[in-house]
């Protein structure tokens, strides 16, 4: 269980350009749902996920993860639970790299990097498996580098390797915003496999509605700092797609777009 | 001639062993770190005090390397733990390292001439035939090279060595893998100025002395060698990059040889006299680079347009 | 491909514009190309000897040639004198550049890498003697000729013992020898005393990486005493520091006493020109000092220096004498150098027991 507690950010604070990103918000994600959150640019929905990780410090409030606050727990020592993929398919991945390497990186995660060989031999059969559940061919490609690879591959790649571990939560920051359609729609199939076989927990931010209503159990519309929409479950399901889109509409105006 | 060579690889292999360790800041990490100026003398100054001490030689190696990276590691604790900028940080460390190294050994200029050396001692004395002797110091220094180049290519393929690739390639990554990012620059600006050191102490027993301005413009010949190696190899797939680090740093002392030699130049019995001052000798050697990586350059695209 | 063979062309234009440059600055020219016609003399045999024999007859009496490598450290002055001292001496004693003598002169540029790599390429060129010229060359030649049967003579060498270019006792340490620059500093102090009978503290502006000069503020201080002085020393670390080393250093003595220091002594005119303003003394170490402006020097002219040096060099190279077996010589003579337009700008008149015996005064300060 993940949840905000009264949470306020404020940018440029003390200066005539202060921005108020977020006031007194809260929100509780329950064990295994999986939470669409759609909104407009700068609706606060990138920096929920960044606040959530510790990417960026917060103002006041907590954030309880399994009943631990981790308001004040370094980024990295949050990332042990947490897996995510960025929008960037460069981000997931270490281009200089290759696949193996890459592959072997992520499997040590929550594991401590010692003198021990960097690829251990009896995993490279088990790396092969789960590559080619992809289906992009990756699995002969194990001594390619990563940076060569087209970005639906690296995304791909990036997504198998964060959930490689064991983790709960799983933020997926508008990861298939980068992509073509075709990709997009097989990295979207692959999160949603990869989501009920784990069975994470899932925070996902989009731009695009039909994804949004389409996967997951629970959506969330952000407007300045706030969850203007909040639906789960069957309410989820009733929601039409115009529906959205007038909701969508409405804060739009509210802002003078 | 064959004492040009002879003295170009000795030179060559010294400070190949410090560009093996800007290999890993400039190449791998990323960073900019000039503290190798400083710490490059500072393993010269603890070989020379230790030796004069008494300590074996070869101990005084280990200690230089554990000095040198204890070093940078307090560079690299400068840049993140206190956030200051890296190419400042380096400053700061080689400028304080400055003072340090003359409390160390005491004095500007300390030599160890009539010491006992990891190039001459009772050991090496009684195990090399006598007609290897002249060879004596290449042999020990491409031992040592050798060495450094083979642990440091493990390392870099052990599960630490992969974290430090990745914090060079993709900071983010390694914070997705929960680990701190700024340990992992520690521990790779520590390795690098333990080799800088380690290149540091070798010096100082091949020269005989150490000298506290030896290691103005270490960085400079570091990058140059780190530089000119990577960039005449990269189309050779075969050569590693460590060992494209290790022949760069031969073709730069070659160059300075070169350039020192340039000011007549025997074809046949035909002598053409340039009208060189020895003052002309950095311009001559920088023109040399030059003209190594364009033709470094050439050969790249050429290669491109055949495969 | 245009742009890289621009480059070159770039590159080529640079060594031309050089060339043409060269040809400009006329002592460094004789030099290099008077080298060079023998060097060439010697490789070309068919034609060049003749030649050679010629000028051998012209020569007094020398029917053997030297092939000598010198070694000096960074362009400088003093050092600069050095050189031209050492080849007067040897031509003193009959061994002639151009004549029956070629030298093969490379400079280091202050850098310890490009001093051991002009060792090695002199002992590659087998030279029948190599002269270093400061401290880190002279350390950097004795490296590479410890293993060759090549001597080394060295000059401006402050401490030849701390260098372990000689024994405490002041034979070599092996093949090797030469002439020391250490200051006659309890001399120096002596004059000091006679010129400013009251003064009390003498600041003293040095190079923490120059270990000639950590020895002659060591010096400095043991011998102050005797004559009443205090010594206040300021250490540097690069000429940036000067200007502000020399103000914090002027508020707190009655003069200054100047060393041999390479980065101080570029930097001279400033703290001259700081000091004037403030009416404060600068004594020099050397004949140049004196002559751009410091007050009296009890000191040594780098050219004798050279010269002294050059003798000993022309016994090895005759075979007189072995460098293995002669002891290092300090400057036979220190003078008394002065400065009279100096001493009436600061109001002071030299006595007269100092005066009398001056090797040399100055009327003017050359800029």
């Amino acid at each position: 269980m993940l949840e905000l507690q009264q949470i306020g950010k404020y940018y440029n604070t003390g200066t005539i350009n202060e921005m108020c990103l977020f006031e007194d918000f809260s929100l509780t994600i329950r064990d295994r749902q999986f939470v669409s959150v759609v909104g407009s640019n700068g609706s606060g929905k990138t920096s929920m996920l960044n606040i959530i990780c510790g990417s960026i410090p917060l103002d006041s409030g907590k954030i309880i993860m399994n009943g631990r606050d981790i308001t004040h727990l370094p980024e990295h020592r949050r990332q042990r639970s947490i897996g995510r993929v960025y929008q960037n398919p460069a981000m997931g991945t270490c281009p200089n790299m290759t696949i193996l390497e890459n592959m072997s990186l992520a499997d040590n995660k929550g594991r401590p990097f010692s003198l021990l060989p960097g690829t251990s031999r009896q995993r490279i059969d088990a790396y092969r498996e789960s590559l080619k559940t992809l289906g992009l061919g990756l699995e002969d490609k194990l001594d390619v580098k990563v940076g060569v690879l087209s970005g639906g591959q690296r995304q791909a790649m990036a997504l198998l390797m964060s959930t490689m571990t064991p983790i709960e939560f799983l933020i997926l920051d508008e990861h298939t915003a980068a992509l073509d359609p075709k990709t997009a729609e097989t990295i979207m199939v692959l999160t949603d496999k990869i989501v009920k076989e784990k069975k994470l927990t899932t925070i996902m931010v989009t731009h695009n509605l039909r994804y949004a209503l389409e996967y997951g159990d629970r959506l969330l519309m952000m407007h300045q700092g706030q969850a203007v929409l909040d639906k789960e479950g069957k309410e989820k399901d009733a929601i039409a797609m115009d529906d959205i889109l007038k909701k969508f509409n409405e804060i739009s105006i509210e802002c003078g777009n | 001639m064959f004492t040009i060579l002879l003295g170009v690889l000795e030179e060559g292999l010294v400070y190949a062993i410090m560009a093996l360790g800007v290999y890993i800041t400039y190449k791998i990490l990323d960073f900019p770190d000039l503290s190798v100026d400083s710490t490059f003398p500072m393993g010269a100054a603890i070989t020379a005090v230790a030796i004069l001490a008494g300590t074996s030689p070869a101990l005084t190696l280990a200690l230089s390397f554990l000095a040198g990276a204890a070093a940078g590691c307090v560079t690299g604790l400068i840049h993140v733990k206190l956030k200051v900028r890296d190419l400042l940080s380096g400053i700061i460390v080689m400028t304080a390292l400055y003072s340090i190294n003359l409390r160390i050994a005491g004095k500007a200029n300390l030599p160890i001439f009539s010491q006992k050396t990891i190039f001459d001692n009772d050991v090496l004395n009684r195990l090399l035939p006598e007609a290897l002797k002249p060879y004596a110091v290449l042999l020990v220094l491409a031992l040592i090279v050798l060495l450094c180049k083979v642990l440091l290519d493990l390392y870099l393929k052990t599960k630490s060595g992969y974290l430090l690739r990745a914090a060079g390639d993709n900071e983010v990554l390694v914070t997705s893998l929960a680990k701190d990012k700024g340990m992992v620059k520690i521990l790779g600006l520590a390795i690098a100025n333990g080799f800088a050191a380690l290149a540091g102490s070798i010096y100082c027993q091949q020269k005989g002395f150490f000298e506290i301005s030896m290691g103005t413009g270490t960085i400079v010949i570091g990058l140059a060698n780190v530089i000119i190696g990577t960039q005449l190899f990269k189309r050779f797939s075969f050569v590693k990059s460590t060992t494209a680090v290790i022949l760069g740093s031969i073709l730069y002392k070659l160059c300075v040889s070169l350039a020192l030699a340039l000011g007549e130049i025997h074809i046949g019995r035909v002598t053409i006299t340039l009208p060189i001052v020895p003052s002309d000798l950095k311009l001559i050697t920088s023109i040399l680079f030059l003209i190594i990586l364009i033709a470094g350059n050439q050969t790249a695209k050429k290669g491109k347009k055949n495969a | 491909m245009k742009k890289n063979l621009s480059i070159l062309m770039a590159a080529a234009m640079t060594m031309s514009v050089l060339t043409g440059c060269v040809t400009v600055e006329p002592k460094e020219t004789t030099a290099a190309s008077s080298e060079a016609s023998t060097t060439a003399a010697q490789t070309a045999p068919a034609e060049g000897q003749t030649e050679a024999q010629a000028d051998n007859s012209a020569a007094q009496a020398a029917d053997v040639s030297y092939t000598i490598g010198i070694g000096q450290f960074a362009e400088h002055g003093s050092l600069d004198n050095c050189r031209e001292g050492f080849l007067a001496g040897l031509s003193e004693e009959g061994i002639e550049e151009g004549k029956n003598l070629t030298v093969l002169f490379e400079n280091a540029q202050a850098d310890g890498g490009t001093s051991s790599q002009i060792a090695t390429s002199f002992a590659a060129k087998d030279v029948d003697l190599m002269c270093g010229i400061a401290t880190p060359m002279a350390q950097s030649l004795y490296s590479v000729a410890m293993k060759t049967d090549i001597p080394v003579i060295y000059t401006a060498v402050t401490d030849p013992v701390a260098a372990e270019l000689a024994q405490a006792d002041g034979t070599p340490a092996g093949n090797i020898t030469g002439t020391s620059d250490k200051l006659p500093i309890e001399q120096q102090l002596d004059m000091i005393r006679q010129i400013l009978p009251e003064a009390d503290t003498i600041g003293i502006l040095y190079t923490t990486s120059e270990v000639n000069s950590q020895s002659a503020v060591a010096e400095y201080k043991e011998l102050a005493g005797k004559y009443d002085f205090t010594i206040v020393e300021s250490g540097i670390s690069s000429s940036a520091d000067i200007p502000l080393a020399a103000d914090a250093l002027l508020e707190k003595v009655d003069c200054i006493t100047n060393l041999t220091d390479n980065t101080v002594v570029a930097s001279l005119p400033i703290v001259l020109d700081k000091a004037a303003k403030k009416n404060i003394p600068v004594f020099g170490s050397e004949i140049e000092q004196v002559k751009i402006g410091c007050l009296a020097a009890m000191g040594l002219d780098y050219i004798d220096l050279g010269k002294q040096t050059g003798r000993m060099a022309a016994k090895v190279l005759k075979g007189e004498a072995k460098a293995s077996e002669m002891n290092f010589e300090v400057i036979e003579e220190a003078a008394f150098y002065g400065n009279t337009k100096v001493a009436e700008n600061l109001g002071i008149t030299f006595p007269e027991s100092l005066s009398t015996s001056a090797k040399e005064l100055f009327s003017d300060i050359t800029q």
